[in-house]
């Protein structure tokens, strides 16, 4: 039978007519009618008709006193709850009922009341709930997933009485702490104070000693899947470790936790081994090869769950200077079946993995994308060349610009002026090692349409000018229609003709000075480019008028002034990157940002403090002898003294001389976003956008 | 920790909802499509996690449904939801068969239930379908009442928190069976030069099980390269699981041959290099003495994935050339050969060679199989039924391209796809030693089954130069 019909809206009269239709006919008939229309109900909820349903309240109770069907009673739960959420005060009426249910004998209905109670907003309910559950708590004799689903309720009850949520706080610690006959209880009140205390900014960080985490990582053979993940997220920063030895046992009981299929227990694993590493001193190459292969086999999931471990690794790649991870480049080659977000991040992957040794293959495979894959992409991929030039040294960037050159033959119009972009930032970074080559580019001039081309254009010919024979003819083809040109085209048209002729004065660049201060000050309506055009005016003019003041040397100076090296610096600051590395597979790890920019009310994680705390990061030495996991103990006895005590004063203070620029993320993270949205305006993007778009937002109007 | 699950249609208008915690107004979902459309409209790029107004939307499409969770706070594990929605979906697939739109629509009550069962405040709880299914059965009209009863009777009370929280008690077979399946999907990208460019094996050990009780099994698998991996350094000779191997092999041999096979194993040593288990198996135990231990669930399940990444040449080779003739027609010839043993048949061949968007009437000359343009996708499907170790089979079409083309050229390429089976037999050469199987109160017999297959993964493509 289907419930199709059951899925549009009622008026609650037609539903009552259903329901009333009782006495007519047979009784195993009539169940079935009143559930149908029970049904009605609740769908009708899910569509948003509350007004309506509302008044079928007294309806419902009465079922609600006559009916023993447990699925009669769910759909009356969940009325209850549904519209005690939004009117709490009209519900107040079925108390009675739920309390019936709540001291009944069966367990799902004791379950089902508890929920009701809980979730309803109103201090009526509120209190019965909590009675009952500080009776159960203190029973404990009671069946343990009813009293596992009275802890969990504490979550939401915080939200209504956060006082008495925190007057049963000891006895969670309680039940943490003793080694019960159900396991599953323990996580769930660890899971409930780690949350509580995660989520109320006056509370003391949650804080476990060692010997209870011993104690919950005993329990993890007899916990299920969900329950070990809770147990290792809930151990991040909660349990410090205090000595060496403490942390190697700990992180080899976590890592027979990697090779879990759940992909949730292992990345916790993974996390809370990558915590731990903060407190040891040294460790086995073995360690961070399982590291690595966890995370390449964690990328054989389906498409949402790889994007989420492909942002982990950008966030490992950035943490420390020689990343504990090692990951072969090909598992970032893009497959053609990929979404496209996986493909942009895997792009940010590779750019970020690229050395002198992996360069030759990592710009084979962009070129391959550049000319390959849809626009979009293929932007990208010139755009990562580029950037690979201006981050590794000379040598690559020679590869590089070949490449470069290789793909602007092709004479596409959109890699041609991403490559002209990228071009000028190469330029910058190696002012005259690429002289000969940026002659070739001035024969795609007329590829040359979006304003950050152009932008980089002009700049090249106004810089170049003593190489470029032609480059007047050049700027006169930028300068045809000035008056149409976006602003960011115009201002850099003014800079770079009065650049050329502060350079070398000719009659034509005189000319050409001339006119675009007239245009731009007495045609443009544009404020800061009239004032931008004065200002030159003035000061040619000057410069002209009273060398004495001004010669010939400031002008130029001020015109024509020496630029910074550029640099492109992928690395975070390390505050925020600990932060990070304590949050791996939360939601701050796929924006790669701090917390307090994202959820400004929450806590900031940081590494809680503990003498075998390695105040650095990279101070860590990976070993590659054999016995270190085997024979922790001994080895911590030689190594403690000599690296923990060391370190501590020096790097505290270069921690806080860059908190400054916290909220600059990675550079290239930056880029990619940055370009994302320019390039979004442009009139190439049209042509890619998809017709399942189309379709989509003509239907969505449709609906309307 | 999720606030909502929402399961939404195509377009993000919401058909099912469940509120765990009451920290989201209800109006958050509503924003749901405009956000995706906005997300669309800003960049192609849309990621599987929006943000908006201090809400996360976290969401994965299964068929024609977006699936949704809400969460508020920093708190939340993505890793967690997505993949708890991942199992939610495989959970409900055992129940509906499909998920789509309108199963969603005809079983709302029991997706209400499982809902409820298998989160609590958002909170994953149990996902195994065989425990589920002890609470929630399919209800069908008509069987309500009879269902009610036996759930009061049967049901122990406290299953879903016991030890083996994956497999409940008193299950019966009259015959008892496990069928193993070892699944190899062989991911390769070839470039047109015929490079290997990347290429791996995810192998995936499947068990059926029906047996009875509470049985302990023990999987013994011939290759020690698994089993040394981590141990490289301890003294192999000691190891249980060597000798357990020995043990069922050669059940005279001491000591000595230990070290005998230690040779054997230097040559036909692969390196797994990352093994996933089922929550089922010992993982303490594995980590510890290396043996594969587990009491399994009832049904299928996967207990173990692999992945290895040696190089392996291509198994089926493809070898195609493109020509464009003054732009009026295009010249495509394909070279596929199995370069596989000569005993071994590759079955299900399928190669999808991609052609211009707009050519048409096609000509076709080939020797084996079956040829189709398949316009929708643009592109020739080659289906070989069966494919011989050792073969080589060709073809050659030819079709006709619009005299008018589009001055813009389209640099799009795609890559040939190939899809193909090989029954009995692994690329990794992994084999089943053993399966015991006790059950320590019924003590009956069993019957292990065993099968081997490689077929082609998701992602098993050639690229293509076009001249």
């Amino acid at each position: 039978m289907s419930d199709q019909r059951v899925f549009s809206r009622y008026k609650a009269s037609e539903i009552r007519a259903d329901l009333q239709n009782v006495e007519l006919k047979k009784a195993k008939m009539n169940t079935l009618r009143r559930k149908a229309a029970l049904k009605k109900i609740i769908a009708n909820l899910t569509l948003g008709n509350y007004a309506e349903m509302i008044q079928l309240f007294p309806d419902i109770l009465k079922f609600w006193k006559v009916e023993d069907d447990m699925e009669v009673k769910r759909i009356c739960h969940e009325y209850t709850r549904t519209i005690g959420s939004i009117k709490p005060r009209s519900t107040v009426e079925s108390m009675p009922n739920i309390m019936e249910d709540l001291k009944s004998h069966d367990e799902d209905l004791q379950i089902m009341a508890l929920e009701t109670l809980v979730n309803i907003p109103f201090t009526k309910f509120t209190e019965e709930a909590f009675n009952f559950i500080i009776g159960l708590v203190n029973r404990r004799s009671t069946s343990s997933r009813l009293l596992k689903t009275a802890i969990y309720s504490l979550l939401q009850l915080d939200d209504w009485d956060h006082e008495r949520v925190m007057s049963l706080s000891n006895i969670l610690y309680e039940i943490v702490e003793q080694h019960l006959e159900s396991p599953s209880v323990q996580i769930a009140a660890l899971k409930t104070l780690y949350t509580l205390h995660d989520k109320n900014k006056k509370l003391e960080p949650f804080s476990l000693s060692v010997d209870i985490a011993y104690n919950l990582l005993d329990i993890i053979p007899e916990l299920n899947e969900w329950d070990t993940s809770s147990l290792l997220e809930c151990l991040v920063v909660t349990v410090v470790p205090t000595t060496h030895s403490d942390a190697y046992e700990m992180i080899n009981i976590a890592l027979s936790q990697l090779q879990h299929v759940n992909t949730s227990v292992s990345l916790n694993a993974l996390k809370f081994i990558l915590y731990l590493i903060n407190y040891v001193d040294e460790i086995d190459v073995s360690i961070t090869e399982r590291l690595s292969n966890s995370v390449v086999a964690l990328l054989e999931k389906p498409s949402e769950l790889q994007f989420l471990i492909l942002r982990n690794i950008i966030l490992l790649l950035l943490t420390r200077e020689k990343p504990i991870i090692q990951v072969d480049v090909s598992y970032f080659f893009i497959e053609f079946n990929d979404p496209i977000y996986i493909k942009d991040t895997k792009l940010e992957c590779l750019y970020l993995l690229a050395n002198e040794s992996t360069l030759p293959r990592i710009l084979e495979e962009l070129e391959q994308y550049s000319t390959d894959i849809d626009i979009q992409m293929s932007r990208k991929a010139v755009r990562a060349i580029g950037n690979l030039a201006v981050k590794l040294g000379d040598i690559a960037a020679d590869n590089c610009v070949d490449t470069l050159l290789h793909l602007a033959e092709f004479g596409v119009d959109y890699v041609v002026q991403e490559i002209i972009s990228v071009f000028k930032n190469i330029l910058r970074k190696y002012p005259n090692r690429y002289r000969k080559e940026l002659i070739l580019f001035t024969k795609y001039m007329d590829c040359i349409q979006e304003p950050e081309s152009k932008n980089a254009m002009i700049w090249i010919v106004s810089n170049y000018s003593e190489i470029l024979h032609n480059y007047a003819e050049l700027f006169d083809i930028f300068i045809a229609d000035i008056t149409d040109e976006p602003p960011e085209v115009q201002f850099s048209i003014l800079n770079a003709s009065v650049k050329l002729f502060v350079k070398s004065p000719s009659p034509h660049i005189e000319n050409i000075c001339m006119t675009l201060f007239k245009t731009f000050t007495e045609e443009v309506n544009n404020p800061d480019l009239r004032g931008r055009a004065f200002m030159y005016w003035k000061l040619l003019s000057m410069a002209k008028e009273r060398p004495n003041l001004l010669n010939e040397d400031m002008l130029k100076d001020i015109v024509d002034g020496e630029l910074p090296v550029i640099e492109l610096n992928s690395k975070l600051d390390p505050v925020i990157l600990e932060e990070l590395e304590l949050n791996i597979g939360s939601i701050t790890s796929i924006y790669l940002k701090p917390t307090v920019q994202i959820f400004r009310q929450n806590k900031i994680k940081s590494l809680p403090q503990s003498p075998v705390l390695n105040a650095n990061k990279n101070s860590l030495i990976i070993t590659h002898s054999k016995q270190v996991v085997s024979d922790p103990i001994k080895r911590d006895s030689n190594h403690t003294s000599s690296s923990s005590l060391k370190d501590v004063p020096s790097t505290k203070g270069s921690r806080i001389s860059t908190m400054g620029d916290y909220d600059r993320p990675a550079q290239k993270v930056n880029e990619l976003k940055g370009k994302r949205k320019s390039s979004s305006d442009s009139p190439v993007k049209n042509l890619t956008r998809k017709p399942s778009l189309l379709i989509r937002k003509l239907s969505l109007k449709r609906n309307k | 920790m999720a606030s909502a699950l929402y399961f939404c249609d195509d377009k993000g208008k919401p058909l099912l909802s469940r509120r765990y915690k009451d920290d989201v107004p209800l109006s958050a979902i509503d924003k749901f499509s405009t956000l995706l459309l906005d997300c669309e409209e800003q960049s192609s790029i849309l990621p599987p996690c929006i943000s908006h107004s201090g809400i996360d939307y976290l969401f994965i499409q299964h068929n024609d449904l977006y699936i949704v969770a809400l969460a508020t706070s920093l708190n939340t594990n993505v890793a967690t939801i997505f993949t708890f929605l991942h199992r939610l979906m495989a959970v409900l697939g055992e129940y509906l068969k499909t998920v789509e739109e309108e199963s969603i629509r005809d079983n709302f009550i029991i997706i209400y239930e499982l809902l409820d069962e298998m989160m609590d405040y958002g909170i994953p709880q149990v996902t195994e379908t065989k425990m589920l299914k002890q609470y929630i059965t399919q209800k069908s009209y008509k069987l309500v009442k009879s269902h009610k009863k036996k759930r009061n009777a049967a049901r122990p009370p406290t299953a879903l928190t016991n030890s083996v929280s994956w497999r409940p008690e008193g299950i019966k077979y009259k015959k008892n069976e496990a069928f193993l399946d070892i699944v190899e999907s062989i991911n390769m990208l070839i470039s047109q030069s015929g490079q290997v460019v990347r290429s791996e094996i995810i192998g995936a050990v499947k068990i059926k099980s029906r047996l009875s009780g509470m049985p302990d099994l023990k999987l013994g698998i011939n290759d020690r390269g698994i089993f040394t991996k981590y141990l490289e350094g301890n003294d192999i000779g000691t190891s249980p699981a060597v000798e357990e191997v020995d043990d069922k092999a050669k059940k005279t041999k001491n000591n000595e041959s230990s070290i005998t096979n230690d040779g054997k194993k230097a040559r036909s040593n692969i390196e797994l290099e990352d093994l996933k288990f089922h929550q089922c198996v010992r993982l303490s135990k594995f980590e510890n003495e290396k043996i594969i231990t587990f009491i399994p669930p009832d049904g299928d399940f996967d207990l173990m994935n692999y992945r290895l990444t040696t190089s392996i040449k291509p198994l089926i080779w493809c070898d195609v050339k493109m020509q464009t003739h003054s732009n009026s027609r295009i010249e495509i010839s394909c070279k596929a050969k199995a370069q596989i043993k000569k005993k071994s048949i590759a079955t299900n061949v399928e190669i999808l060679i991609p052609v211009p968007d707009d050519a048409d009437t096609p000509t076709f000359k080939y020797s084996h199989g079956s040829l189709k343009y398949v316009p929708e996708k643009s592109a020739i499907l080659w289906k070989i039924r069966s494919f011989p170790g050792g073969k080589e089979y060709s073809m050659r079409a030819e079709m006709l391209l619009p005299s008018i083309s589009n001055t813009e050229e389209t640099k799009l390429k795609r890559p040939v796809q190939v899809k193909f089976q090989i029954p009995y037999f692994t690329t990794s050469g992994i084999q089943v030693r053993y399966l015991k199987i006790n059950e320590p109160t019924l003590q009956y017999k069993s019957y292990p089954w065993v099968r081997y297959i490689t077929q082609s993964g998701d992602d098993y493509t050639i690229r293509v130069s076009n001249n």
